[in-house]
């Protein structure tokens, strides 16, 4: 496909002159073009682009011979007719051609140190010096209205309706035919009866004329705009041997083009469309193909005003056709229609601040060789005017003409399927320039799969499907900005090759995308991207001895060539190796008896077609005998086309697949799936395939010298489609991506894609008799398809994207002001959704099914699913006329079958109208039902989606209660974020229904719109930074420090529901602690902003007790993954005991560290705990994570931190075999928080350990807890501290093994406000843990015993307290808590951290560390110094050396 | 046997400052159910970053240095990441411990993260004439009583010179913070700082401004040319325009060459004076005898090291233009329209030419990494089996 790129050159002729060029006509292999003015004839080469020479006429020759008006080149370049206004054929002598004289040759200063710009093997870039003759004109003397070049003959269609036919030699003397159109038979098709010459040709002649030499006829368009095609019946053309067909109902045809290698026929219009007609074969009539139109949906102010076609223009390689109006511009299309560029829209005609520009007129236009470049030969006055004012801003121009023609050369670069359609370059893309390769870079599965997620979703526009990037995860982060990069990797052609063998022909990439070969005019070179180096042939002669004709193609790691060799005068099949130089020495050569028109590789098999319509298959073997590889090569089949072929030059692509059809044999063994099962051929856009042929006796070609290998004779073709431009077939297999590795992919141009997919029995049933094999179902994309990737059920492409540069520079407009700076940008699209649509509406619901479920771990299968819903929905809910069969409900219950079901539908219906609600709901079910389902499902983001759905479809109140329960769940479930937005949700619904009354779910009230148009900035704060979150938690804060004063009665309401929402928030507090749920707490507290130490101090002596120490210290280890101590060294002496110990720890810690911190991305929001109800619910929530991230559903957390959802996407394959070993990976995975707790000194990189050392390091690391769990318990520490809840601070210092902690609370015991209940408590709590202690944990001996002071004189304490206590409990609670007072309050969480040392007198030195230091000069607390000490001591064995 | 792998998922290519994952793998190959698997046991394994400098003995003379590495060198037991490789360590972030103890039961495998920021202050990946600087992720292990073992990870790192230090402590940092809300602010952190770099990077490359330079040799003025921005990216392409029309002297030929030069500094040449090492990087080769304007474009690899400076060495980017002009301004000829005779105009054959060079100083910057991996040629991934 091609591609517009850059700016165009702009030409200038070196001569002065009144006149301006209007004519360009290549020489047949678009070395030298031709230039028309009035009366002179110039040539220019094509590279380098400059003037050879220009033939000027004297007056008395313009006088006597009228104008030039139009020329063509003798197809060997040694002549140029020239047409006159007078009816001459002037013929020009093109002379010195051959011989080397050389122009513009650089002479460069003698003596002084010669620059050479140009290295390589040839001088400088020299056009060949040639000269013009002219010689005897022929008069025809009537206008002549077209010319046309044939191999031996020129074609002149005269004004009076005469067709002559004159011989190249000899031109007017003999063998002159003059042919009367009016004698010429036409017919509708060929079969009617031969009429006699139509009567009403009379007076009409032939406006323009092309010959099609695969259609062998004429395509015309007469004067009075009616087209024809004139096919001569026999060899020559003689006046009564022709005969002509009408294209039916057309009349305004105004010119044609055709396509030699498609068999079309383009017409333009007066209308402004091109008709692009075939010739039927039967019937021999004219049939309506496609039509080129510009579309009133994307060009809606150009459509239908651009005038009549006036130019059309195939490319060389017949794939595009460049199209151009009366009004000026340029489109190009591909040969089946689609269409790829227009400049006659956007920034093309804009300029950047938006007025319009004046479209580019072009009188005349040519391509250049292979298509690199399009010259055009803009419109005289348009450029004249404009050159005028340049030359008026110089103010040098002479007064009057003088001015040098300009010619625009427009730069191009194309797929290399348009010329080389193996099979390796339709997996990769690969784009050619003339001087450079572009290639996509990196893996395009990573790449693409993301970057379409974000493009082409939307039918509409993109924008409501849009998914916003999950923010948080660096490594989406990653792929997103990638998303944003659409480059290339580009390589530029090595020069030396590029500038001896301009121009490039064939380019061709390995299946990996790693190597890239190209071939010129002579030889080839090949290029590594892994060193970066190309390949050139070290013997010059043999490059140029050697012309590459059939394609060149990858096989493993050796270059296939098809090519001629020039010494030996013979065409040959090379196989060249990629690792050695690149020398016939190492090439391996076939012999090959026809040329080859075209190349390919299967497997181990190449494929060649030749000239003379045979399909030559060849085996390769690679052989390791000599010093070097080689490959051996063996003729195995030939197959004669010529019965169905009728020229060569129609084979577009061949291929051999695997696909086949069933005919009634299956294939025994699964293996023979791969195998070459049949060949694809791509006749002028005819799709024929042949397979083997099974049904006969396994008779053994004769001619295939095969010794053990059986091959099959092929069947007659089948045709399988028409309008084909490309074919992708894969020769790899995936048992579970049958349905797509199986299935044949054709672009068909305008008509989009189809795919012939194949239909598959479920569970090795029998197939239904009806249910044919195969089915062919097209369906529409909106990019030009380059790549089907097979696995990923995605398309890739490239589109034309342009830059305006104007503006820039001042009153002298460059060109660049005039053009946009065009780039090529990768495209892809899913498609998945149209298949599993249209298999749908056929019935084939299991099939859809199957195929879905085979890619249903495909990063965007949700978004399939969510456009499958979209789709259907939009098309069948505005449909006018009721739809007697809607596929909505067989959609919705498809989509029942995977899980994201809830997901899928919700996210469908915030995207779509709320008008269309109703209907989509009624299809798949109640929102309610829904939403209670998502709440089963533990989905706990879906479920606020549905609220939305809820709010606007229910009353208040239901919403209300469904927001309550979702409230509920989400704090049980630490969904902070969902938390605080259900916060201001319920605040949002409460003050609606102050404000509005009672809404209907029919009509939007604004209050609910509030909430909703909440939710939408949520959803888009998702995409946004950060920071947006922090703020709304700050919001949030404030919210909470209220109470309001005195205010209006809408305060009153905001107050009943802050009321209300404050009553859940100390219930859940309540609760957490009851389940002695203390990190849960933690977390719940700071994520909320819940003022912890107030409702504390009210809960003091109710909920915030201690029952049971034991258990409280047990699940305190287990939820901060605090180890139990052990005993030192010393005591255990077995080290087997001790390792044993230390496994079952560490086993422990496995599951919890790796569900918690790796599976679930935030740590805080899922913590472990005890009960086995617990266990399954956090199970589930790391796996409906795990489901989640790779939805990246809309609704992700955006708290959860970047690299822990990287890693979720990566390691869920392997979340088994993740585990995390010893003690030591806790601090490991949270080194992002402290990761230098193994800092050593700057310096000293040495480490080493002894056996000895390092038992002693586990043995540390063993006894104590990570330290962020250090920091939270010493904070929580504080808390409790603070609140006066005794029994936590003695746990919690147990646990911290923190002596002076325990020594603090008992001694506090003795004050007199501590009711005796707490004091019992803690004593018999302390009693009960060291009677626990003694049996199942001896680890803490040691530190009980450092405590039993304590202890002792607590338990003689007690029980001198019991008395008095009795008395005055209730005094004392109220004394305490007035003392307490300020902390009741709500302060700002900020404040709780600090200066609140003060009122217990606690110093707690550990609570600096949370600042982020975690390197502290322990000097404070002794227990804190061993802590610190077992940190130094870790990292002192570390330096030791 | 055990088998280590170590593997970058983000990829291979890092900009300093970020943090780097690493995923180290071990595994004990042996089937559980093979009669000979026995459990394995490592001693212990660490990770490292070092950054290996390297320069060529005939273009820089470095100063004598105390070889300090030999140090105990021969002891197995000394971890020195670099042990083994060329030149010498200018940089290593402190080892970081992934575990002591390992044992592994047949079949059993674990893998730790390994996490370590790339430190700023170093040298960007590069690979010059003169000068190399590699950096390599180094995970030693050891069996007990063996000797230890090395696997390395090559990696790319690539310097945004001239950022903006983190405006830490931000706002919201001050106050010390609940240890409960820790983690992920901790992670947002890091991700601000990669955002910025990038948002930086985007800011400063995407920046149109154009630059006009009259081309003019000794004898008059040859074109005009258009660069519309001097700073770019990796992966970008450096577009610029011709405009031939308003010379006054033919030009033939032009070509535009993409070049890094990279210049020892002073007091480090081997020889007073040496000269700059250039390297090419893509050119583009033009005639444009009758040609009124055009344009070039030359992509910047996305292999290539941005322009940077160390004590050493530093590496500058330019355009090395060439132009062969013709000696004589000729004035396009003008055809008269009423001559008597048919004339034929034809190119001359020779030209006497000049050939000068320009150069224009340019900036290569840094890109996202992500992008660069996709071109690396490093895997990010390497095992080997112990």
């Amino acid at each position: 496909m091609y591609f517009l790129t850059g700016w165009p050159r702009r030409l200038l002729c070196p001569l002065r002159s009144a006149e301006e060029p209007f004519y360009i006509q290549p020489s047949s292999q678009r070395f030298y073009f031709a230039l028309l003015s009035e009366t002179q004839l110039s040539i220019w080469f094509s590279r380098p682009s400059v003037l050879i020479v220009s033939y000027i006429a004297s007056v008395k020759a313009a006088a006597q011979f009228g104008f030039y008006q139009k020329a063509e080149w003798k197809p060997d370049d040694s002549m140029i007719a020239v047409v006159t206004a007078k009816g001459y054929i002037l013929l020009f002598d093109v002379l010195g051609g051959r011989d080397e004289k050389s122009l513009y040759e650089p002479v460069y200063p003698k003596g002084s140190p010669r620059v050479k710009v140009t290295t390589g093997y040839k001088e400088e870039q020299c056009a060949p010096a040639l000269s013009l003759e002219m010689k005897k004109p022929v008069d025809l003397e009537v206008p002549i209205t077209s010319l046309q070049s044939l191999q031996e003959d020129l074609l002149v269609c005269t004004a009076d309706g005469y067709l002559h036919v004159l011989h190249w030699d000899g031109l007017g003397s003999n063998g002159h035919k003059a042919i009367c159109l009016t004698t010429i038979p036409f017919s509708l098709d060929l079969q009617s009866a031969r009429g006699g010459p139509s009567l009403d040709l009379e007076g009409v002649y032939i406006r323009c004329m092309e010959y099609c030499v695969t259609l062998d006829g004429f395509a015309v368009v007469l004067s009075d705009g009616r087209l024809g095609f004139i096919t001569p019946l026999s060899s020559s053309i003689t006046a009564d041997q022709l005969q002509g067909v009408w294209a039916a109902d057309v009349f305004d045809g105004t010119c044609v083009a055709v396509n030699n290698k498609y068999r079309l026929m383009a017409f333009g219009c007066s209308s402004g469309s091109v008709l692009v007609y075939m010739i039927d074969t039967t019937t021999g009539s004219m049939q309506l193909s496609h039509k080129l139109e510009l579309t009133p949906k994307h060009y809606p102010d150009i459509y239908n005003k651009t005038g009549s076609v006036k130019l059309i223009c195939w490319s060389p390689d017949y794939s595009v056709v460049m199209v151009t109006w009366e009004c000026g511009g340029l489109s190009l299309w591909s040969v089946f229609g689609a269409h790829l560029i227009c400049t006659l829209g956007e920034d093309f005609a804009y300029h950047s601040d938006g007025t319009k520009k004046d479209p580019l007129k072009i009188s005349s236009m040519s391509w250049g060789a292979e298509g690199y470049h399009l010259w055009v030969l803009p419109y005289k006055q348009e450029r004249r005017k404009q050159e005028e004012e340049q030359q008026d801003v110089e103010m040098i121009s002479p007064p009057h003409p003088s001015l040098q023609a300009g010619i625009l050369q427009f730069h191009f670069i194309k797929s290399a399927l348009t010329v080389n359609p193996c099979t390796t370059n339709q997996e990769q893309v690969l784009l050619h320039g003339e001087d450079r390769l572009y290639l996509t870079c990196g893996d395009p599965t990573q790449i693409h799969s993301t970057s379409d997620t974000h493009s082409h979703l939307h039918p509409r526009d993109g924008s409501p499907l849009h998914r916003p990037p999950n923010p948080d995860s660096s490594l989406s982060q990653g792929l997103s900005t990638l998303l944003g990069h659409k480059h290339w990797q580009v390589v530029q052609i090595h020069s030396t090759y590029l500038e001896s063998n301009w121009p490039i022909r064939f380019a061709a990439i390995d299946s990996v995308g790693q190597c890239i070969a190209v071939a010129g005019r002579r030889g080839f070179a090949h290029y590594s991207l892994f060193t970066r180096k190309w390949k050139l042939f070290g013997n010059v002669t043999q490059e140029q001895n050697m012309t590459v004709t059939g394609g060149l193609a990858w096989w493993n790691n050796f270059v296939v060539v098809a090519c001629y060799n020039f010494t030996d005068q013979q065409e040959q099949l090379r196989i060249y190796q990629r690792s050695s130089n690149l020398d016939n020495a190492f090439a391996s050569v076939t012999k090959l008896h026809s040329d080859t028109l075209l190349l390919n590789v299967f497997r181990d098999m190449v494929i060649l077609f030749r000239s003379d319509c045979s399909i030559c298959l060849y085996s390769l073997e690679k052989r390791n005998d000599g010093p070097n590889p080689s490959v051996s090569v063996e003729l195995l089949q030939e197959v004669s086309m010529s019965r169905y072929i009728p020229h060569p030059a129609l084979v577009v692509s061949v291929t051999l697949t695997s696909v086949r059809t069933e005919t009634g044999i299956t294939l025994k063994a699964p293996q023979q799936a791969c195998t070459a099962e049949s060949i694809m051929l791509n006749l002028a856009g005819q799709l024929i395939m042949l397979q083997r042929d099974r049904s006969g006796p396994q008779v053994r070609e004769k001619e295939t010298p095969v010794v053990n290998k059986k091959l099959l004779p092929f069947c007659p073709p089948v045709v399988l489609a028409q309008c084909v431009e490309n074919v992708w077939t894969t020769c790899r297999s995936n048992k579970k991506k049958r349905h797509l590795l199986e299935a044949l992919w054709l672009s068909c141009g305008e008509a989009g894609m189809k795919v012939w997919l194949p239909l598959f029995p479920r569970d090795h049933r029998k197939p239904h008799s009806f249910l044919s094999r195969r089915i062919m179902l097209p369906f529409h994309i909106n990019i030009y398809p380059l790549a089907v990737l097979f696995e990923d059920a995605l398309v890739l492409g490239a589109t034309n994207e342009t830059v305006l540069y104007d503006g820039l520079q001042g009153s002298t407009e460059p060109l660049e002001a005039l053009f946009p700076y065009c780039t090529v940008e990768r495209t892809s699209q899913i498609y998945l959704h149209h298949i599993l649509r249209q298999l749908l509406v056929r019935n084939l619901g299991e099939q859809a099914l199957m195929l879905a479920q085979s890619c249903a771990s495909l990063p965007y299968f949700p978004h399939v699913l969510e456009l499958m819903v979209h789709v259907v929905l939009e098309e069948e809910a505005t449909s006018r006329e009721p739809i007697p069969d809607p596929l909505l409900p067989t959609v919705a219950k498809f989509i029942t079958e995977f899980p994201l079901f809830l997901q899928t539908i919700v996210h469908c219906a915030r995207k779509t109208e709320y008008a269309l609600w109703n209907y989509l709901f009624a299809a798949v079910g109640n929102p309610k039902d829904l939403f209670e389902e998502c709440l089963m499902a533990q989905d706990l983001d879906t479920a606020a989606s549905y609220l939305i759905i809820l709010q606007n479809m229910e009353v208040p109140a239901v919403s209300r209660q469904h927001a309550t329960l979702l409230f509920n769940t989400a704090l049980e479930q630490g969904k902070w974020d969902l938390c605080r937005h259900m916060i201001r949700f319920l605040k949002a619904i409460g003050s609606g229904e102050m404000e509005s009354p009672p809404s209907t779910p029919s009509t939007q009230e604004p209050s609910s719109t509030g909430g909703f148009e909440f939710f939408r900035n949520r959803s888009i704060s998702l995409s946004q930074s950060a920071d947006a979150i922090t703020t709304g938690k700050f919001n949030l804060q404030k919210t909470f420090s209220m109470p309001t004063g005195a205010s209006a009665k809408g305060r009153d309401a905001e107050c009943a529901e802050n009321m209300y929402i404050d009553m859940m928030l100390w219930r859940h507090a309540r609760h957490l602690l009851e389940q002695v749920r203390l990190r849960d707490l933690g977390c719940f507290s700071a994520q909320l902003g819940f003022e912890l130490i107030g409702w504390l101090c009210r809960e003091r002596n109710r909920v915030a007790r201690v029952d049971d120490f034991v258990s409280a210290l047990k699940k305190l280890h287990k939820d901060f993954l605090w180890p139990f101590p052990v005993i030192p060294v010393g005591s255990l002496n077995s080290p087997l005991k001790n390792g044993r110990c230390r496994t079952v720890l560490s086993a422990q810690l496995l599951k919890s560290q790796s569900a918690d911190s790796l599976l679930n991305s935030d740590m805080d929001s899922a913590p472990p705990s005890t009960t086995p109800t617990n266990h399954t619910w956090m199970d589930g929530i790391g796996q409906r994570d795990k489901d989640m991230d790779t939805a990246s559903s809309a609704h992700s957390d955006p708290h959860s931190p970047q690299t822990r959802d990287a890693f979720l996407s990566l390691l869920t394959n392997k979340v088994e075999e993740y585990s995390i070993g010893s003690a030591t990976d806790l601090t490991e995975t949270s080194s992002v928080v402290d990761g230098d707790w193994t800092m050593v000194e700057e310096n000293s990189s040495a480490l080493c350990l002894s056996q000895a050392e390092l038992e002693h390091i586990s043995m540390e690391l063993a006894n104590k807890g990570p330290h962020k769990s250090q920091v939270q318990l010493r904070y929580l520490l504080h808390v409790f501290m603070e609140a006066g809840c005794l029994e936590w601070c003695v746990v919690i210092g147990l646990i911290l093994r923190d002596s002076n902690v325990i020594k603090q609370v008992i001694s506090f015991l003795d004050n007199p406000e501590v009711p005796p209940e707490t004091v019992q408590s803690v004593r018999n709590g302390l009693l009960a843990v060291d009677s626990w202690v003694s049996t199942d944990c001896l680890g803490y001996k040691p530190f009980l015993s450092l405590i039993q002071p304590q202890l002792q004189q607590l338990i003689e304490v007690t029980s001198e307290q019991v008395q008095p206590e009795a008395f005055q409990p209730a005094s004392q609670t109220s004394k305490l808590s007035a003392a307490e007072g300020p902390g009741g309050a709500p302060t700002p969480r900020a404040e709780d951290n600090r200066g609140v040392v003060a009122p217990l007198g606690l110093a707690l030195p550990s609570l600096e560390p949370t600042g982020g230091f975690p390197r502290l000069p322990s000097e404070d607390s002794p227990p804190e110094q061993t802590e610190e000490q077992g940190e130094e001591e870790g990292t002192y064995d570390c330096t030791l050396s | 046997m055990i088998e280590v792998v170590a593997s970058m998922a983000r990829g291979p290519v890092f900009l300093a400052g970020e943090l780097m994952e690493c995923l180290i793998t071990f595994t004990n190959p042996m089937s559980h159910l093979s009669t000979s698997a026995s459990s394995e046991m490592l001693a212990w394994a660490s990770a490292q970053i070092h950054c290996q400098f390297h320069a060529s003995e005939n273009r820089v003379a470095l100063p004598a240095q105390g070889n300090k590495q030999d140090v105990q060198a021969d002891s197995d037991t000394v971890l020195i990441p670099s042990r083994g490789e060329r030149g010498q360590c200018v940089l290593d972030t402190p080892p970081k411990i992934l575990f002591c103890d390992l044992r592994l039961d047949p079949g059993e495998s674990k893998t730790y993260s390994y996490s370590e920021m790339v430190p700023v202050d170093g040298p960007p990946s590069f690979r010059g004439q003169a000068v190399k600087y590699v950096y390599k992720l180094t995970i030693g292990c050891q069996r007990v009583n063996s000797p230890i073992k090395l696997l390395r990870v090559p990696f790319r790192v690539l310097v945004l010179q001239g950022m903006p230090e983190p405006p830490f402590p931000q706002d919201e940092e001050v106050s010390p913070s609940n240890p409960f809300l820790e983690e992920e602010e901790a992670s947002r952190r890091d991700a601000r700082a990669l955002e910025r770099a990038l948002d930086m990077l985007m800011v400063t490359t995407s920046r149109r401004c154009p630059h006009m330079f009259n081309i003019t040799n000794m004898r008059g003025k040859v074109a005009k040319f258009c660069i519309f921005k001097t700073v770019y990216r990796l992966g970008e392409d450096v577009v610029g325009t011709f405009n031939f029309s308003e010379g006054d002297i033919p030009c033939l030929q032009y070509s535009v060459s993409l070049q890094s030069e990279e210049e020892i500094q002073e007091q480090y040449q081997r020889r007073p004076g040496q000269a700059i090492s250039v390297t090419g990087h893509g050119r583009h080769l033009e005639s444009c005898l009758h040609t009124a304007s055009s344009h070039f474009s030359l992509p910047v690899p996305l292999n290539v090291t941005p322009g940077f400076s160390t004590d050493i060495v530093s590496l500058r980017w330019r355009l090395h233009f060439e132009f062969v002009t013709a000696r004589d301004p000729t004035e396009a000829p003008t055809v008269l329209q009423n001559q008597s005779e048919d004339t034929i105009w034809a190119g001359a054959e020779h030209v006497d030419v000049d050939t000068f060079s320009w150069n224009l100083p340019i900036k290569v910057l840094p890109t996202n990494p992500a992008l660069a991996s996709y071109v690396s040629q490093f895997t990010g991934t390497n095992s080997i089996r112990i």
